[in-house]
């Protein structure tokens, strides 16, 4: 589950707008060939999307490799119960065997 | 032997999971269509062979079962189905997780679908069988259990003509080199936990069934002392407690 | 005179052996009809209930419902028939008196499958043309006689080869009917995509119907194949002895 809250907080469109607004208020600036506010703004919608699918897929894996630990583990659970009982009918066995004799 | 090998199976498992994550997450480029979600393969299609393989493996143990009254085939047959059930419940439900993910419905009658949960429920017949059949009934569930290892391929050709008239779900295209070195180790990673959790299931069922013999034998030898007893000492009277010796050993 | 060779001469002896015991239950089910009375019966309800769940049904998805009420109504009145034909031989524990006698088990095997195929067919005779009856799309059965008798013939032969090896089995392991439900569909369902399928398209007058109609023979001599060479060993093996895992825990508890 962690993976997936972390990814969760993982930079959104909102904070990379804040950042690209005060360059462009300064005044006083080189200005960059080619990223005007609507190419940062597409692209930060873009990401904004990638990084809900990934939250999405790593939520999605967490829970299928989670189910398939967990069955191996219910599963070994299962023969371990199994393992004391043969134990408690081998010492009934042997009891048996004692009182035979 | 018999004891260790489960352990270093389940040791080899437990050490090279870790480098399969690190392999998965790190070392394996992203799937250009499905993207990260497609991670879920690298567990998802090695358990889809395990169950296969442990069906097969079911259905030849059950064979010589069969043919030669062998208690370790039979040993065999019953752990490895019991493999098929828990490795089949995993592809049953990390296959609908992928395809929540990626189509948008976790379960759509894709034919791999469908034959997956098909050989499931053969398998689970077999369990089931086995577990609440009357005496005797051993035999019964290895023939399910061979028809069911002979099933495995026409359930999957039949379903593929069930599925004529829908598109092909082709998921897991040609594989690059790099998914395929990922690919390796996790299946011997989960290979490994298998054969580890089949032999323990092996072990403890050969133990049983040697366990009943012995409960079985002591019982005979019980009732053959009480009968001596009670020839021995009809005249005297004294039968009575032997006789309740016996039944209290019964219980 | 030169002398048949030996496989001849089992072969055909088989073959009598195998006519004998089929005739022998088909005369004793001639003399209450008890059979062919409660699984007809209950091939009717199972249409009327269909009938009433789909008879709403369009145009267009009714030829996808019918091949399915026909091999789902085939599938519950064959574990009818099959616990019904063993339970007689449990009753009267005639099963094992069968296997000691001097009968070739592979005979007995036959017969027991030729009977249920018979009563299967026979219920597919009130089924078949019950869903013409109630379904428009049904009409291509009445249209292809042959056809459909082969179908028909082919799917219940499927499911009547699988059957009787395990209804046998279990009649003869003391009782516990219900498992044979848990075996019968999950391993009947091969056979059941396959006739489907058939039956799919012999309704929309698909050009392959008879590639997916020999597909269907080639499983039912597989399973045939299958059944008969596992037969005598489940039924020897559970009708003698080889008990010992349950006798002892019977008594240790």
């Amino acid at each position: 589950m962690n993976d997936a809250t972390i990814l969760l907080a993982a930079p959104t469109p909102g904070a990379g707008a804040n950042e690209a607004a005060p360059a462009a208020g300064a005044g006083d600036y080189e200005k960059v060939e080619g990223r005007d506010r609507e190419t940062i703004e597409c692209q930060r919608a873009c990401e904004a999307v990638a990084a809900d699918k990934t939250a999405s897929d790593y939520s999605h894996i967490v829970w299928a490799y989670g189910v398939i630990w967990a069955l191996f583990c219910a599963y070994g659970i299962f023969l371990w119960r199994r393992s004391q009982r043969l134990a408690d009918d081998i010492s009934a066995l042997n009891r048996k065997l004692e009182r035979v004799r | 032997m018999g004891r260790t090998l489960p352990l270093v199976l389940f040791a080899f498992g437990a050490g090279t999971f870790p480098y399969c994550v690190q392999r998965v997450f790190f070392s394996t480029p992203m799937e250009r269509q499905m993207g990260t979600v497609q991670k879920i393969f690298y567990f998802h299609v090695p358990l889809a062979w395990i169950m296969m393989l442990m069906g097969v493996v079911c259905g030849i143990a059950a064979a010589i079962q069969l043919r030669r009254q062998s208690s370790r085939a039979e040993a065999t047959a019953i752990a490895a189905a019991e493999i098929v059930l828990v490795a089949g419940l995993g592809v049953l439900i990390t296959g609908p997780i992928w395809g929540h993910a990626t189509w948008g419905k976790a379960w759509t009658w894709d034919a791999r679908q469908v034959s997956t949960g098909l050989l499931w429920l053969i398998f689970a017949a077999y369990v089931l069988v086995r577990h609440y059949g009357a005496a005797g009934s051993e035999r019964l569930a290895a023939a399910l259990a061979i028809f069911g290892a002979i099933d495995v391929p026409i359930i999957y050709y039949a379903v593929k003509i069930w599925k004529t008239t829908h598109p092909d779900n082709n998921v897991v295209g040609t594989l690059p080199p790099e998914m395929w070195a990922t690919l390796w180790p996790c299946l011997a990673a989960l290979l490994a936990m298998s054969l580890g959790l089949m032999l323990t299931r092996i072990r403890q069922e050969v133990a049983e069934i040697s366990l009943d013999e012995g409960w079985v034998r002591i019982d005979d030898v019980v009732r053959s002392m009480t009968a001596k007893d009670d020839g021995k000492d009809a005249d005297k009277d004294d039968g009575k407690d032997a006789d309740k010796d016996a039944s209290k050993d019964e219980e | 005179m030169p002398q048949p060779p030996a496989a001849t001469t089992s072969l055909r002896s088989l073959a009598r052996q195998t006519w004998l015991l089929a005739r022998n239950d088909l005369r004793q089910e001639m003399r209450d009809f008890e059979l062919v009375a409660t699984a007809g019966f209950f091939t009717l309800v199972v249409l009327v209930m269909f009938g009433l769940s789909f008879s709403t049904l369009g145009r267009y998805a009714q030829p996808m419902a019918v091949p399915g009420i026909l091999w789902l109504a085939v599938a519950f009145v064959g574990s009818l028939t099959l616990t019904r034909i063993f339970d007689r031989e449990r009753e009267a524990d005639t099963l094992r008196a069968l296997l000691a006698a001097p009968v070739h088990r592979l005979a007995i095997y036959l017969a027991k499958a030729g009977v249920t195929l018979a009563v299967l067919l026979g219920c597919c005779a009130i089924l078949v043309p019950g869903l013409v009856l109630m379904f428009d799309a049904a009409a291509p059965f009445a249209e292809r006689p042959l056809a459909t008798f082969s179908l028909v013939f082919l799917g219940c032969a499927a499911y009547a080869t699988i059957g009787t090896l395990f209804a046998a089995g279990l009649s003869t392991s003391g009782g516990k009917n219900v498992l044979l439900s848990v075996i019968l569909y999950p391993l009947t369902s091969p056979a059941l995509m396959f006739a489907l399928v058939s039956t799919r398209t012999l309704l929309d007058g698909h050009p392959g119907f008879e590639g997916y109609l020999s597909q269907l023979v080639a499983l039912d001599i597989l399973q045939l194949v299958v059944s008969a060479w596992l037969f005598e060993s489940v039924l020897v093996g559970t009708a003698g002895g080889s008990s010992r895992r349950k006798r002892s825990a019977g008594r240790r508890t």
